[in-house]
């Protein structure tokens, strides 16, 4: 949500539905930005001091000199484990200790012996160990070039804009020590303290990530506009297609050719820019034995933050996959949620009381469409005070909670990280009698203007805070709460309705260090605080469900993001694609926008379409604006009510599919829902698709995004793939651009051929419903005639699975057998699924099918087979989902 | 009419369906085994019924409805048609937890269907069907526990308790629709009465009017004389007029003399404060102020004096008057024990009313709108702090075309700061007592309205078909 106020205000000043740009800072605005941007390429002022240099095992150290100011920075160099390269910046002695970001890397990364090639006065060759990677090192001016062969892979400072501005004592220049935008002062005790880096990428021109903005997935250059900007920040309706900044902040790119995938990670939370430009210039001081044209694409990038070090992470991929592995080595994998929460989420600001709650489950029993959580907005609490319940409208919480829980259903109340000033709200009392406030540049609690008027901020960047956070959650601190009760974290950017950018003033404190230092990381720990109180709880039996606003990296090891206050326009139906790719690139898999847009009213077709598309995105939630009549999926007629049910009983049908390639997103870091190019890197039609995409490998989806659309055209990547149209079964062939007409009730979903899913196609209240419930096995041929899928089976709520509870089967069909096989054979758990069905697309008839049970024993199977769609259909096998078995068709 | 003739085929024709579904599957009369299939994975724990119809040795099969036409389809024989007629299958697929209808109807009693009904019994109860999918979902739905015969849900029987309490509460419902019935009856025949009565008043007060037509027009004819004889008068006086003022004089010294309690030939504050009273208000004592005024604020006031001012005042008889001087009501003594009880009485009851005045304030701070329908007129929401809202106007009868009057909407009340305006759905409900029975908000400026009256009491209403028997 966004602040009323500023609505008010913007309705009448223009009256139109749109950002309002001037409370928002532009490049030429942020006077670091200015500062670094006017510098020009080509005259770096730095240069390594070879002699200076120190090499233990794993660890290179260099000094840099600025040979304007003869200000020294320490270079450090290491080779991580996973094909990653890591190089830090600071100052060789700052006045004082600059900031470098704690709590995002899950553990201090593991290094790789580095060793000299060959040296001279001009340079140092390191060898990176693996595949003739080398790492050149020149002196005059400072430049690193890593190369793999003859191949330049990417270079640093190759165009000479590396800049970091020292501590200071003495007030200088205009800007660089108070700063002014609109009527807030930044008073910048500090001084300037800036550092920015270019990179060149050869060879490239796709380059993707550095979430969250309301843009192509592709990234544009933005040599004719601002810089890419991560700024966490509560942006009211936010307009499409630009860079500003949004709620949260990841800063990893990822770069992508036909050759190789490469990935920048930027460490640093404070306020940053990305430039990025295209064969702009001529390719620099090229080494002279790399064979480079000018005809050679190239990507140049620079990042520029406004405090802290330079700490980057080069990962060289090769592949796509290489690329999340060594990102999620770094910073974590999605965290593994719970399985209802891969359901259908309803939301609203706001369910009135409880009879509203008791209403709507109600209707969706009546109307037989299923869900899993519904949601309460901040209405919920007794005035705003988060923890609490409003004495009349909710008086009996739990009871209400029992309510959902006999019908195997959840809650998501809201927990906002403002909180009111008030001498009768324990919460605030407890936090200031502790200390745990952000303090503001006097010394006093930072006070600002949110929902419930005066607010605090709790100082999250401490540890001590987040434990005495995360235990108000115990179900005797927050009263009326049930295990069923689950957490949303909205305003987290922090949103502070008064602050300059609606967001906290820069030299407001967190103990040592400024807001300006930790901006981008205080929605992260808001989660981090949450989540682990929603463990805490359960005995740490239980698996979190928390959602964020804000966000940083790091923040896919916490729960759910969705894509903010979005509008009921088509534009934002189109651009929740793109979003939630670009955040999954980089490591957030659960991402999703507002089902039927936030603010404003949709007209009946974008809410059904967009109940349809969102049924094939990772996060399914409908949230509506208070101002907006209701939108109950039944409240447009039953002709839409029966299309609004199908897509999320298409969803649920689904859900294994899901639930394991969740599985998969925690173990590796593979995103969920995913570009076409990450699975057909060298097809160079798909590196900027955006109107489809993949989930897992296995299901292609082109939702409609149209108003009043007739047909989409759908690319089906791969020349030697088959797809199957999961509604129809209908074959096409890969690598060519299919039209596929469509009525209302379409939402084209392809299968490819070589490919597994598992279904559940009784379709209950709830996911949880549907636990025990039967497996249909949707068996998809390519042109070889193989197949192969997976089945994950875990109690899909708790920790268990760590522990090794679980069923985790690779099914296989090849030379006409189908199999399961275990893969995890240490893994335990039972389960009462059985198999129920097995639909083979693109088969032949068989005369006979055989099913062959561990022990041994053979039965025969009845089975249907459809000449017209080549379908067979095996009827009953009735084996259990957790069992070893084959299939044989004669 | 083209609609009822579409209608009235489509019926004829599933009748005649009907008749040829039960040619195709006589009832066999064989007996032995019970309706779910052998073998079949569910048949453990399921639960079956033996029909207690002396028509047939026919077995009924679990989840369908058994009483009514169903029986026919799942009579057990060799093969069974889908009831869409889309399909033969073996009879032990009925019921066998795979669905191989494309309507579901092999699966009455399991969850396999996608578009299945499972029928509850509900024995006690009312029976109704619930979509295949409740069924083993872990959730108890019928009453008679038997959607839930293979799951870890440990459903109670709780028909009878339900139905008890159904009848009760149809019961209930009947006292309230007979007693609305009733009032509305009554509000029926009171409202013709008063038309009657209004009518009659109508045609009484026509014949005042015409009367006091005759009589204006006497006083007309009267008036027109007393103008002509005020002019002979006025010719007369000119001739002789000192009779008159005489005579006039003798009144203002009577009058005078009556005021002057002390007859010192002077009138003071305390002889007019005794005898003067205010037209409007008798029982009050003139105050001091007052009464200085009326002797045109000098402290005393001779007989010519009076006659210039007091007396003109006196003789207009708009403002003051000379009181009765008969039975002052000073004289009731205010000793009287009786009095002095009510008195206290009556102070007692002022703090009573005092207490319950607060205790309403409190809880009008709880309840923080008043809101107020007029019918036909509009509605208000009224803050605690006084502020008042217009939630709509009049607008006009929304109920289904079976129900016109059961809803009706008010709107273009205060516009909302979003745009549109304010309005209010009013949902009318039979009573027994006319009011308001809730308000609810669910969208911003959208407000519903729960209005009972026995007016809305439609004599359609009857008890729905529940099982007496157990």
């Amino acid at each position: 949500m966004a602040p009323l106020l500023v609505l008010g205000l913007a309705l009448c000043l223009s009256g139109t539905w749109a950002v309002d740009k001037g409370n928002f800072k532009t490049c030429e605005q942020s006077a670091f930005c200015k500062r670094q941007r006017a510098l020009k390429p080509g005259e770096s002022p730095y240069r390594a001091l070879l002699e200076t240099m120190e090499l233990t095992n794993t660890r290179l150290t260099l000094q840099l000199i600025n040979d304007n100011n003869k200000v020294r920075l320490l270079l450090e160099l290491y080779r991580l484990q996973g094909n990653i390269t890591r190089v830090k910046i600071n100052e060789l002695k700052p006045l004082k200790p600059r900031y470098e970001v704690p709590d995002v890397l899950i553990r201090e990364p593991t290094t790789e012996p580095l060793s000299v090639l060959s040296q001279d006065e001009n340079g140092v060759v390191l060898s990176l160990g693996v595949e003739s990677q080398r790492v050149i090192i020149s002196a005059r001016p400072f430049r690193l070039d890593i190369m793999e062969g003859s191949d330049v892979l990417m270079s640093l400072n190759s165009r000479g804009l590396l800049a970091f501005e020292h501590l200071r004592m003495q007030k200088v220049e205009d800007g660089m020590w108070e700063e002014t935008f609109k009527s807030h002062t930044d008073s910048k005790p500090n001084g300037p303290s800036a550092v920015s880096l270019d990179f060149s990428l050869p060879g490239v021109e796709h380059v993707y990530g550095i979430p969250e903005h309301a843009d192509t997935l592709r990234l544009k250059t933005t040599d004719n506009g601002d810089p890419y900007r991560l700024y966490n920040l509560d942006v009211f309706q936010y307009e499409l297609y630009n860079p500003m900044a949004l709620y949260g902040s990841v800063p990893v790119m990822v770069a992508h050719s036909a050759q190789r995938t490469t990935g920048i990670f930027w460490l640093n939370a404070a306020e940053t820019w990305v430039d990025i430009s295209s064969n702009t210039t001529v390719f620099g001081k090229m080494l002279d034995y790399v064979q480079g044209s000018s005809e050679t694409p190239q990507t140049d990038v620079r990042w520029i933050s406004e405090s802290g070090i330079i700490d980057i992470f080069i990962m060289l991929g090769p592949t796509p996959k290489d690329v999340f592995s060594q990102y999620a080595s770094l910073t974590g994998t999605q965290s593994f949620p719970p399985l209802a929460s891969l359901g259908y989420h309803q939301c609203r600001w706001n369910y009135n009381d409880q009879e509203d709650v008791k209403s709507v489950d109600a209707g969706f029993d009546e109307h037989d469409i299923p869900y899993d959580f519904i949601w309460l907005d901040i209405e919920h609490t007794d005035g705003k005070r988060y923890f609490t319940w409003d004495p009349h409208k909710f008086a009996t919480p739990k009871e209400m909670l029992q309510g959902l829980m006999d019908k195997k259903r959840k809650m998501v109340a809201i927990v906002d990280p403002h909180i009111k000033v008030d001498g009768n709200y324990k919460i605030h009392n407890e936090i200031r009698s502790r200390g745990f406030y952000v303090k503001n540049k006097d010394g006093g609690d930072y006070e600002g203007w949110c929902w419930p008027g005066s607010a605090s901020y709790p100082d999250f960047t401490r540890a001590d805070m987040r434990a005495w956070w995360a235990s108000m959650f115990a179900y005797d601190q927050y009263e009326g709460t049930m295990e069923n009760l689950y957490t949303w974290n909205d305003m987290n950017e922090p949103s502070v309705f008064n602050g300059p950018e609606v967001t906290m003033h820069k030299d407001a404190t967190h103990g040592a260090w400024e807001h300006r230092d930790i901006h981008n990381l205080y929605g992260l720990y808001v989660q981090m605080a949450t989540a682990e109180g929603l463990i805490q709880r359960s005995g740490g039996v239980e698996r979190p469900f928390v959602l964020t606003r804000a966000f940083f990296a790091g923040s896919q090891r916490l729960g759910a993001v969705w894509t903010g206050d979005n509008a009921a326009e088509w534009g934002h139906l189109k651009i929740s694609i793109p979003m939630c790719l670009s955040m999954g690139l980089v490591g957030i898999s659960f991402c999703g926008a507002d089902i039927g847009g936030f603010f404003k009213s949709p007209s009946t077709e974008l809410l059904v379409r967009w109940y349809q598309a969102g049924a094939y995105q990772p996060f399914y939630r409908a949230h509506a604006h208070v101002d907006t009549p209701r939108r109950e999926p039944w409240l447009f007629g039953p002709e839409n009510t029966a299309l609004i049910r199908e897509a999320v009983r298409q969803r649920y049908t689904l859900l294994p599919y899901w639930y394991q390639l969740f599985y998969r997103a925690h173990v590796t870091g593979e995103p969920v829902m995913r570009p076409l190019w990450v699975e057909y890197p060298q097809d160079l039609a798909t590196f900027a698709l955006e109107d489809e995409y993949l989930i897992g490998r296995d299901l292609l989806v082109h939702p409609v995004v149209e108003e009043g659309a007739r047909g989409v055209t759908a690319y089906l990547p791969g020349k030697d793939e088959v797809w199957f149209d999961v509604h129809t079964f209908q074959k096409h062939n890969g690598a060519q651009n299919l039209y596929i007409p469509v009525t209302m009730s379409s939402i084209p979903v392809f299968q490819r051929g070589g490919s597994i899913i598992p279904r559940k196609l009784r379709v209950r209240r709830s996911s949880t419903c549907m636990e025990h419930d039967p497996y249909t096995l949707y068996v998809a041929l390519n042109l070889q005639r193989t197949a192969d899928g997976e089945l994950y089976i875990d109690d899909g709520h708790t920790f268990n699975y760590e522990k090794k509870e679980f069923i985790y089967r690779k099914l296989t069909f090849a030379n006409k057998v189908l199999s399961s096989v275990n893969l995890a054979p240490d893994a335990k758990f039972t389960t009462d699924s059985w198999i129920e069905r097995i639909i083979v697309l693109g088969a032949s008839k068989p005369s006979k099918v055989t099913l062959k049970t561990a022990d041994g024993q053979e039965k025969q199977l009845e089975f249907d087979f459809d000449a017209s769609m080549s379908v067979l259909t095996v009827r009953k096998p009735g084996m259990n989902a957790g069992a070893d078995w084959t299939m044989t068709f004669q | 009419m083209a609609a009822q003739v579409a209608l009235r085929r489509q019926q004829a024709q599933e009748e005649s369906e009907a008749r040829d579904l039960r040619l195709l599957y006589p009832c066999t009369g064989i007996g032995g085994e019970a309706g779910i299939p052998q073998g079949s994975s569910i048949s453990a724990g399921v639960p079956v019924s033996v029909s207690s119809s002396p028509a047939a040795a026919c077995f009924d099969v679990f989840g369908s409805e058994n009483q009514k036409d169903d029986k026919r389809f799942y009579r057990e024989r060799k093969s069974f048609l889908c009831i869409d007629g889309s399909r033969m299958i073996p009879f032990e697929q009925v019921n066998d937890d795979y669905c191989d209808c494309e309507d579901g109807s092999d699966e009455p009693g399991t969850s396999a269907c996608p578009r299945g009904r499972f029928y509850c019994t509900n024995l006690g109860f009312r029976p109704h069907y619930i979509p295949s999918s409740r069924v083993n979902d872990g959730i108890c739905d019928c009453c008679d526990a038997s959607d839930e015969y293979n799951s870890h849900a440990r459903c109670q029987n709780t028909c009878w308790n339900l139905g008890q309490r159904e009848r009760a509460y149809v019961e209930g419902q009947m006292r309230t629709l007979d007693e609305g019935l009733r009032l509305k009856q009554q509000l029926i025949e009171e409202g013709v009465l008063l038309w009657r009565e209004k009518q009659a008043q109508l045609r009484e007060l026509q014949q005042v009017a015409e009367d006091l037509q005759v009589k204006l027009e006497e006083h007309r004819r009267k008036k027109h004389e007393a103008d002509r004889l005020k002019e002979q008068t006025l010719k007369a006086l000119e001739a002789g007029d000192g009779g008159l003022i005489r005579h006039q004089n003798s009144s203002v010294a009577s009058i005078f003399h009556l005021l002057d309690s002390n007859k010192d030939g002077s009138l003071t504050v305390d002889e007019i404060k005794a005898k003067v009273v205010l037209v409007h208000d008798e029982q009050r004592v003139l105050s001091e102020d007052e009464a200085l005024a009326l002797l045109d604020r000098g402290h005393r006031m001779d007989l010519s004096k009076f006659q210039s001012t007091l007396w003109d005042v006196l003789t207009r008889g708009d403002t003051v008057k000379i009181k009765d001087t008969q039975g002052a009501p000073g004289s009731l003594s205010s000793e009287d024990p009786h009095l002095k009880a009510a008195d206290r009485a009556a102070e007692w009851e002022a703090t009573n009313l005092k207490k319950v005045e607060e205790a309403y304030e409190t809880v009008n701070m709880e309840i923080r709108y008043t809101y107020t329908l007029c019918p036909f007129n509009q509605v208000t929401q009224k803050s605690t702090a006084g502020v008042e809202v217009s939630l709509g106007m009049w607008g006009m009868w929304t109920g289904k075309p079976k129900n016109h009057y059961s809803q009706m909407v008010y709107e273009n009340g205060e516009p909302c700061w979003q745009g549109g305006s304010r309005s209010t759905t009013v949902t009318l409900t039979c009573g027994t007592e006319t009011a308001l029975r809730s308000v609810k908000e669910p969208s911003k400026c959208q407000y519903i309205m729960d209005f009972q009256t026995p007016v809305a009491c439609q004599p359609v209403l009857k008890q729905q078909g529940i099982h007496s028997e157990l």
